[in-house]
């Protein structure tokens, strides 16, 4: 009797995580917005407030209309940039759109997860840095796709020798995401937080504002490496 | 002399309401709970199939449900499928996941048989063939009835489980190995016993028999 007990229990806990959209990628109150068979992505929107995570750390609300019809070309137009091969070379498959993303209670605009294909955006995140950040989340895709192309001790011996990462993205308080006017090896002030930050910075400058980057590297070689650097392991990408 | 006495109205009333109600009683256990009612058995002998080496019928409590299996989508997949139905493997395999009117999953062999049912391990179950890799199609449409091989979170770990999809879910294209599509049982398909308010089900239905029409 106990045992049944606890068995209807394990069930009740499921209840609402049965649908076809969870089996695929473990988040609840998601729907279909759009099945874009070009590029081989599927959005998803949340209809529903979500919580994931192994210590149901990640948060996001349901996704409004409005805000959603708002921010889906802008999130689309950006995703165009990249080809259906490349997408699924990184592993990119579900687009999962919703507000007020938070990861241990730090608001971010986007979560990555190579092995569940997905990348969370939150709609709702600072429009002056929205569109740049998507690329950012996207190279996170990238380094965990291909490593071998992406080594953080290679590219920290870009930096000068006093420099120092600190121990993790969010151990610091250098989370400004405006570019420096004057670069000095790093493009914003989250680019020192740690190397794979610092790749997906310069990735994402590459994507979305690239004369304004190499324009900026001609005076500054710790920049102009990283950015071969970067460009170096993209074309080893689209060599395979 | 015994003086007939009539009946009042209320009475009469009372009469009528508990004749309805054993009416009503009969009609329930016998044609209401009938769940398999309206459904119609469909004989596998009676039609005529273009290539009758393809199709396997699955006899549920509602009767028949007539598949066509699809080598040439996904071949080492419908190999591994129809050599355990052969085998006779899935003959009493439980539905022991089920999404009321989106999806049904059978096909755990070493736990989700209805003679010794693990309800805590059922749906981790191995055939001991080992895995398969998936054969995935970006084209194929997961159209209502499609019979594909469940997986694990990661590519490549089908083995003998399978779920029948109750309508259209074009998001499983490219996701998972399309079997087969079933052609004729669809409504029998939608009376498999659902969980109360979970995917999991207790006491599930279950396979009868299922095997290669030839």
């Amino acid at each position: 009797m106990r045992l049944l007990v606890v068995l209807l229990l394990v069930l009740q806990v499921n209840s609402l995580q049965a649908d076809e959209i969870f089996n695929l990628i473990k988040i609840p109150n998601l729907e279909v917005y759009k099945i874009d068979n070009n590029q081989g992505l599927k959005y998803l929107n949340s209809k529903q407030n979500f919580i994931i995570g192994v210590k149901n750390n990640i948060k996001c609300e349901k996704a409004n209309k409005t805000n959603l019809a708002n921010t889906f070309s802008i999130i689309e137009r950006n995703l165009e940039k990249y080809d259906a091969k490349f997408l699924k070379k990184i592993n990119l498959r579900f687009i999962v759109l919703c507000e007020n993303l938070y990861i241990s209670e730090i608001n971010t605009a986007g979560i990555p997860d190579y092995k569940k294909r997905t990348l969370i955006l939150d709609i709702n995140f600072e429009k002056k840095y929205f569109e740049r950040v998507i690329h950012h989340e996207i190279f996170h895709l990238v380094y965990d796709s291909f490593k071998e192309f992406f080594n953080d001790k290679t590219w920290s011996d870009f930096n000068k020798k006093s420099f120092k990462y600190a121990e993790c993205s969010t151990c610091s308080d250098r989370l400004n995401l405006d570019l420096y006017d004057n670069t000095d090896g790093f493009v914003t002030e989250y680019s020192k937080s740690i190397p794979s930050e610092d790749m997906a910075e310069v990735f994402s400058f590459l994507i979305f504002d690239r004369i304004n980057l190499e324009n900026k590297s001609k005076n500054d070689p710790i920049l102009l490496n990283k950015i071969n650097y970067i460009k170096s392991g993209l074309d080893k990408i689209n060599k395979l | 002399m015994i003086n007939k006495i009539k009946a009042s109205t209320s009475e009469k009333i009372l009469f009528v309401f508990l004749i309805l109600l054993i009416i009503f009683s009969f009609s329930f256990v016998f044609i209401i709970k009938n769940k398999c009612l309206f459904i119609e058995n469909i004989d596998p002998k009676k039609i005529n199939f273009k290539n009758p080496s393809n199709i396997v019928v699955m006899n549920i409590e509602c009767g028949n449900v007539i598949i066509e299996l699809m080598p040439e989508m996904s071949p080492n997949s419908v190999k591994r499928f129809k050599y355990f139905i052969k085998k006779g493997s899935y003959n009493g395999s439980t539905f022991y996941r089920v999404v009321k009117d989106t999806l049904v999953q059978a096909g755990d062999l070493e736990f989700g048989n209805i003679e010794n049912i693990n309800y805590y391990k059922v749906g981790s179950g191995r055939s001991m063939l080992g895995n398969l890799n998936s054969e995935l199609n970006d084209n194929y449409q997961f159209i209502e009835g499609t019979v594909a091989l469940a997986r694990g979170d990661e590519f490549n770990t089908e083995d003998s489980e399978f779920f029948i999809i109750l309508k259209n879910i074009p998001l499983y294209t490219g996701e998972y190995t399309p079997v087969g599509k079933v052609i004729y049982g669809l409504d029998a398909l939608k009376k498999i016993k659902a969980g109360n308010k979970s995917e999991y089900v207790l006491r599930p239905d279950y396979i009868n028999y299922f095997k290669l029409l030839r």
